[in-house]
C-alpha cells in the first residue's frame, strides 16, 4: 500500500489516473469507470432516503454488509464524474470491514490528479457522497 | 460605434489570468456577476487606504469625505438610471431591493385578497418574497406561463392575470433564457388596470440603459456586481409617492429621528431604509462602474454582446445533441444562453469546459418554477458581456465540440 489512507488493491487505479497524458484523458478514464461500476444502485431504488442532500446533480448512496459481514456500497449519480468516483471508491471498500471504511480518507482523488473534484463548491456531489459512506460505515461498524 | 474591446479589457487585470491547469480564463459567467475594472478596485482600495471612515454624523475630515463619497455616488448611480438621489435606495443587492418593496410596501398596502402576478421566468429573488407574503397577509400570488416554443412571455395570460392585480412584479431580462421581456407594454397594460409596477433589472441593467423616470414602473431593482461594480451593493428605485407610502423594514441605526425608551421615530425618504452602516466602499466602487461605463453607449454594448452570442448560438445549433433553450439570435436577447447536452449531465459538461479554461454555469440559477416549466432539472449557461472577444467565443465552440465528440 503506498499510502495507509486508501486499501493497497487501489494502487494501480492511482497509477492508471496519474499515467494519463492530461486532464481530457483522465476524465474520460473516469467516464469509463462510471460504466462499470461494480455495485451500481438502479434508478427504482432511488429514493430520497438514499439521496445525498447539497448535490447539483442527483446522487444516491446505499450501504450494507454483505452475506460475509463485509462493506458494500451501492451508489448511483446523474453526473458520470460523480458516478466513475464512487465507481473507484466502491471498488475501494467493497469487502472490506466497516472499521477499515469509516477510516478512509478521499486522499486518491487527490493522488488521481482530480483534485478539483473534492472543491467544495463543484463536486459537493461527489464529496458528500464520500462522507455519507464514510459516516455509514461508522454506524455499520458498531452494529 | 464599435467598441475598443482590446482597451476595455486592458482595464479588467483578471482577464488576463492563468488558471491552475495552465489554460487562460476564458469567462463567460456574466450573468451571474461581472468582472471589475481597475478604475473601481482603485476607488475601493483608495477608501479604505486614505479616508475609511463611517459616513454621517461626525465631525472629523475622514467622516466627511466619506459622507462625500458615499452621496456622490448616490448622485452619480442615480443620474445613470434617470432619476434623483432621492429616489434611490441603496440595499444590499437587487435580492434586498425586491424584499424591500415586500416587506417595506406591500405589507403595508396590500390586504387579504389583493392579487400579486409573477411570471414563471422570474429568479427565486421575486418569487419568495410574495411566497412569504402571500402566507402573511392572505394574499394571491399569480404566475403567467412562458411559451415553450418561443420562449416568451404568453402576454394573452399576462393580460388576463392582471385585471384585478394589485401589483405586477416582472424581470426586465430572464437570466436563464436571455429573453428581455416588452417591458414598455408590460407597465403600460398594469398602469391601465391600476396595477403599480416592479421590475427587476438585475440582468437588465448591464445590457440596456434603464431609465427610470421614463419607463414609468414604480419599483426598479438593481444588482451593483452584475454591471462592473462591487458585490454587496444594488439599490431599489422607487417614485416618490411609492416611497411615501412605505414604512420600516429593517430598524435599528441610521434609519430614527429618535429613540426613547417610549419608542421612536423615523427618518423620512431613503434614510428611513437605509439601516446601520451604510455600504460606503461598495458604494464609492459603484460610482466609480457607472463612471466607467458612462463612458460607453450602451446601445453599442448590446450590439456587441449580442453579436458574440447570436454567433455562439447558432454554432452551437449545429454541434449534434445540444439544445439551446432560449433565443440567442433575438435582437433584444441579453447573451446569456441556456444550453443542455442531450448525454452529457450538465455537471459534467460544466467540468469537462472549465478544464478548457471556459467558465460557464450550471444548475437551476435560482429560478426552479422555470426548470419546471422548461421540463429540465437545469442548465449549462454562458453569458457574455463586454469584454468578451469572438475569438473566445471561437475557441468555446472548439472546445465543446471536442468534449461533445469525446465524451458522448
Amino acid at each position: 500500500m503506498e499510502d495507509a489512507s486508501w486499501p493497497s488493491h487501489l494502487d494501480s487505479i492511482v497509477e492508471e489516473f496519474r499515467d494519463c497524458f492530461d486532464s481530457m484523458e483522465r476524465y474520460e478514464l473516469l467516464f469509463e469507470y462510471a460504466k462499470k461500476h461494480p455495485s451500481p444502485l438502479p434508478l427504482d431504488e432511488w429514493n430520497e432516503e438514499n439521496q445525498v442532500l447539497g448535490c447539483q446533480s442527483r446522487a444516491h448512496v446505499k450501504c450494507s454488509l454483505d452475506e460475509n459481514g463485509l462493506f458494500l456500497l451501492r451508489a448511483g449519480a446523474d453526473a458520470q464524474i460523480v458516478q466513475g468516483l464512487m465507481a473507484i471508491t466502491a471498488i475501494a471498500v467493497n469487502g472490506q470491514s466497516s472499521t477499515e471504511v469509516s477510516k478512509l480518507s478521499p486522499k486518491y482523488v487527490e493522488e488521481m490528479g482530480l483534485k478539483s473534484s473534492l472543491t467544495p463548491s463543484r463536486a459537493n456531489g461527489f464529496l458528500n457522497m464520500f462522507k455519507r459512506v464514510v459516516s455509514e460505515a461508522e454506524i455499520l461498524s458498531e452494529v | 460605434m464599435a467598441l475598443d474591446i482590446k482597451a476595455i479589457r486592458s482595464d479588467f487585470p483578471i482577464l488576463s489570468r492563468i488558471l491552475p491547469n495552465g489554460k487562460q480564463l476564458v469567462y463567460f459567467d456574466n450573468a451571474a456577476t461581472s468582472q471589475k475594472p481597475q478604475c473601481v478596485i482603485d476607488a475601493m482600495t483608495k477608501y479604505y487606504e486614505q479616508y475609511n471612515s463611517n459616513a454621517h454624523r461626525a465631525n472629523h475630515t475622514l467622516a466627511d469625505e466619506a459622507t462625500t463619497a458615499l452621496e456622490n455616488a448616490r448622485e452619480k448611480i442615480s443620474q445613470f438610471f434617470g432619476t434623483t438621489p432621492e429616489n434611490l435606495i441603496y440595499t444590499s443587492g437587487a435580492t434586498e431591493a425586491i424584499n424591500l418593496v415586500s416587506y417595506g410596501w406591500a405589507r403595508y398596502n396590500l390586504k387579504e385578497g389583493d392579487v400579486i402576478v409573477l411570471t414563471e421566468m422570474e429568479h427565486h429573488a421575486d418569487i419568495v418574497p410574495w411566497q412569504e407574503l402571500s402566507k402573511e397577509k392572505g394574499i394571491e400570488v399569480r404566475y403567467v406561463p412562458i411559451n415553450n416554443e418561443s420562449f416568451t412571455l404568453d402576454m394573452d395570460a399576462f393580460e388576463i392575470a392582471i385585471e384585478d392585480a394589485s401589483l405586477v412584479c416582472v424581470t426586465h431580462t430572464s437570466n436563464v433564457l436571455g429573453i428581455r421581456n416588452p417591458i414598455e407594454q408590460i407597465i403600460q397594460m398594469s398602469k391601465e388596470v391600476g396595477a403599480h409596477v416592479l421590475l427587476d433589472c438585475a440582468q437588465g441593467a448591464p445590457h440596456e440603459k434603464i431609465n427610470f423616470n421614463n419607463l414609468g414602473a414604480d419599483f426598479i431593482a438593481i444588482s451593483a456586481h452584475k454591471m462592473a461594480g462591487p458585490t454587496g451593493i444594488g439599490c431599489l428605485l422607487a417614485t416618490s409617492e411609492r416611497i411615501s407610502e412605505m414604512g420600516p423594514f429593517m430598524t435599528g441605526g441610521s434609519m430614527i429621528k429618535t429613540v426613547t425608551t417610549d419608542g421612536s421615530t423615523y427618518q423620512n425618504g431613503h434614510s428611513m431604509f437605509e439601516t446601520g452602516t451604510p455600504r460606503i466602499a461598495e458604494a464609492i466602487g459603484w460610482g466609480a462602474a457607472v463612471e466607467w461605463l458612462s463612458q460607453f453607449e450602451m446601445k453599442d454594448i448590446h450590439n456587441h454582446v449580442h453579436q458574440i452570442a447570436s454567433w455562439t448560438g447558432r454554432e452551437m445549433n449545429k454541434i449534434p445533441g445540444i439544445k439551446i433553450y432560449g433565443d440567442p439570435d433575438n435582437k433584444n436577447s441579453s447573451g446569456a444562453i441556456s444550453f443542455l447536452h442531450e448525454t452529457i449531465q450538465s455537471q459534467d459538461l460544466a467540468f469537462l469546459l472549465d478544464e478548457g479554461g471556459f467558465a460557464v454555469r450550471t444548475g437551476h440559477h435560482c429560478a426552479q418554477p422555470l426548470m419546471d416549466a422548461l421540463g429540465v432539472p437545469s442548465t449549462n449557461r454562458a453569458s457574455f458581456w463586454i469584454y468578451n472577444t469572438q475569438e473566445e467565443a471561437e475557441s468555446f465552440i472548439s472546445h465543446l465540440k471536442f468534449v461533445c465528440e469525446r465524451f458522448v
